[in-house]
């Protein structure tokens, strides 16, 4: 019988990390990178295509009339609040010169 | 477009270093699970693929934690589908240049390299879970809940599975005349 100490400690040199070989890293860098490109380019492709077909200008035109709705509202409130504001303005005037007049 | 683009070039980024750090965890991996290098380059190269075709969904769902146990369990996946398509198990004996047929090589570790041998063929007679267990443990150094994470299991059970796959190797290698203590 031939001493072998812990399981573990056998374990861990027997079961050593084992570097992949030159070829593999490069070969597999070398996939990875040209199916990323290929993607890159897909999905280009894909947009362009895609906004050539009317039927995908629908979103756009709707998200532009949305934007400008949205706009136009944000104007009128403020333009009606600056009016709500001079009107009480006036009013808190009018009523104070009312009271300076009647003492 | 170009945040399409943008957004791409980061992601691929992000797994460029992903490969970088794990390739030699995944080879490793793989070269233990079926025993040659021809097989192990095969089963590395596929579970690369696989994770870059699936890696923007991997980082959104893993929520910043590491995602080595999930590219050992592509790996653990293909290895398994590989057998069922081969109808075999892994080979019981490793390349001849082997790490631990390359790793020691003066004279007075000769017997000590018969020990790792007999340590490394009794791992080959472990049912799969624990030979895996054992492999990503010391191989990979990953700890119980990156092996968890890995098989599908508990940190529990995975404690236990790994507590029960050492003792099974010391009896299968006590058996086979290596003195080992647990």
């Amino acid at each position: 019988m031939s001493r072998g100490g812990d399981v573990e400690r056998l374990l861990r040199q027997a079961l050593a990390p084992v570097d992949p070989p030159e070829a593999l890293s490069a070969r597999l860098r070398s996939t990875l990178q040209n199916i990323s490109d290929m993607a890159a380019g897909e999905l280009e492709g894909w947009e362009r295509a895609a906004m050539r077909d009317p039927r995908n200008w629908v979103r756009p035109v709707i998200a532009l009339i949305g934007g400008a709705a949205a706009g136009a509202g944000l104007l009128l409130i403020g333009r009606h609040q600056r009016r709500r504001t001079r009107e009480v303005a006036g009013l808190i005037e009018r009523r104070a010169r009312e009271i300076f007049r009647s003492r | 477009m170009p945040e399409g683009n943008t957004g791409k070039a980061a992601l691929d980024a992000k797994f460029s270093e992903l490969y970088r750090t794990h390739l030699r965890d995944v080879y490793s991996y793989a070269y233990y699970r079926v025993g040659n290098h021809h097989d192990a380059e095969d089963l590395t190269e596929q579970t690369f693929l696989q994770a870059y075709r699936h890696f923007e969904r991997a980082q959104r769902e893993s929520a910043g934690r590491p995602l080595r146990p999930w590219l050992i369990r592509i790996a653990h996946n293909l290895a398994a589908n590989l057998y069922r398509d081969r109808s075999r198990r892994p080979q019981s004996s490793l390349d001849a240049d082997s790490p631990l047929a390359t790793a020691h090589s003066t004279e007075d570790l000769v017997r000590g390299r018969d020990d790792l041998a007999r340590v490394l063929e009794g791992v080959t007679q472990l049912p799969d879970d624990r030979r895996e267990a054992l492999i990503m443990r010391f191989a990979l150094g990953m700890n119980n809940r990156e092996i968890a994470r890995a098989l599908g299991r508990t940190d529990g059970a995975t404690k236990v599975l790994i507590h029960r796959a050492i003792r099974q190797l010391a009896a299968i290698v006590a058996e086979d005349g290596v003195e080992v203590e647990l």
